[in-house]
């Protein structure tokens, strides 16, 4: 005796293994499916029947899954087309920004040139650690499994606000600073290592992004 | 029966110009499409999803979840200000190619 419910839970099945995910979109398509069944019936289609057109009509779990990828693909190209965007504003406006703060305070807190120059050196830094990064990626290894690459994102993300806890805590209680002194590591602690680390994720994320792109250069459709 | 390319490409003007007239969902946008192509125009069920799912990341329609009569649960797509001017671009494009072939054909 066919089972309609046990024959949609079955291609339900079918769909996940084959990466449709829940609940959309597979809830939309077992909606079709089941509109679809409906409709056949209502033409004189016995259940079986009805459900077996219907699964053929809506077409294998891996060719609508291989759809679907390319949509979530044009999708977070451009969400990273705008996260880039965003990073190339941050690494050029903060120092900037800082810097000309610095200029321009130098002389109220008593900044000798020397003060002055490391503090931007170090804004410098920022800005070159971050696009060393990002044009040279070729050099950084490519990593395809995005888990690995949010797991590396995070374990230096972690450490950063820990050093900086660390830093106005422990380290700066215990020297003397001038403000001008102050100021210097301060940037050097602060920007340095943020840097470094747009830096690594930029040219990792870079290196993986680029190696997707190239083997499908024939299936942009849109 | 129109060719694959043909179909691949005429999907987004004609999802555009279906919701243009009302909102709909994915069952009906199809039964649509083959009754007004006397079943000439026919798509793989499952591949209208993913092209529509695509439009609504374009910005260009939208969706909300909604009932129909009979209780069965749906989800509705309608247009967006830039699916209306994509659609114009589409009706614009699409009339110049009939128009040079249908000139080609009479000379």
């Amino acid at each position: 005796m066919f089972d309609l419910e046990q024959s949609i839970a079955d291609w339900r099945r079918q769909m996940l293994a084959a990466g449709i995910k829940t609940p959309v979109p597979l809830e939309e398509l077992e909606i079709h499916l089941r509109e679809d069944i409906a409709q056949q019936m209502k033409t004189g289609s016995n259940q079986q029947d009805a459900f077996t057109s219907a699964v053929q009509k809506l077409g294998s779990a891996h060719t609508v899954q291989t759809e679907f990828m390319k949509v979530d693909k044009t999708h977070s190209a451009l969400k990273w087309k705008l996260m880039e965007i965003g990073l190339t504003l941050a690494t050029i406006l903060v120092p900037l920004l800082f810097g000309g703060i610095v200029l321009k305070r130098a002389s109220f807190i008593d900044m000798t040139v020397a003060e002055e120059l490391s503090s931007l050196a170090a804004l410098a830094a920022f800005s070159l650690l971050a696009w060393s990064g990002r044009l040279g990626h070729r050099l950084l290894p490519v990593i395809q499994n995005k888990r690995i690459r949010d797991a590396i994102r995070f374990s230096c993300c972690v450490p950063l606000p820990l050093w900086w806890i660390v830093f106005l805590n422990f380290i700066v209680p215990r020297h003397d600073f001038t403000m001008g002194e102050f100021l210097v590591a301060f940037t050097w602690a602060f920007f340095t290592p943020v840097g470094a680390c747009i830096g690594l994720n930029w040219g990792i994320e870079t290196a993986a992004r680029k190696e997707i792109e190239r083997p499908d250069v024939s299936a942009s459709q849109s | 029966m129109i060719r694959k390319e043909l179909v691949a490409a005429s999907a987004e003007p004609l999802i555009l110009s279906l919701l243009a007239k009302d909102e709909s969902y994915g069952y009906a946008i199809i039964q649509e499409v083959k009754a007004r192509s006397d079943g000439k125009l026919e798509w793989t069920d499952g591949m209208l999803y993913p092209v529509l799912h695509r439009m609504e990341h374009r910005g260009l329609i939208k969706s909300r979840w909604g009932e129909s009569e009979t209780g069965r649960k749906r989800k509705y797509y309608s247009l967006k200000k830039d699916g209306k001017t994509a659609m114009a671009t589409h009706h614009e494009q699409w009339s110049l190619v009939h128009s040079v072939l249908a000139g080609l054909r009479k000379e």
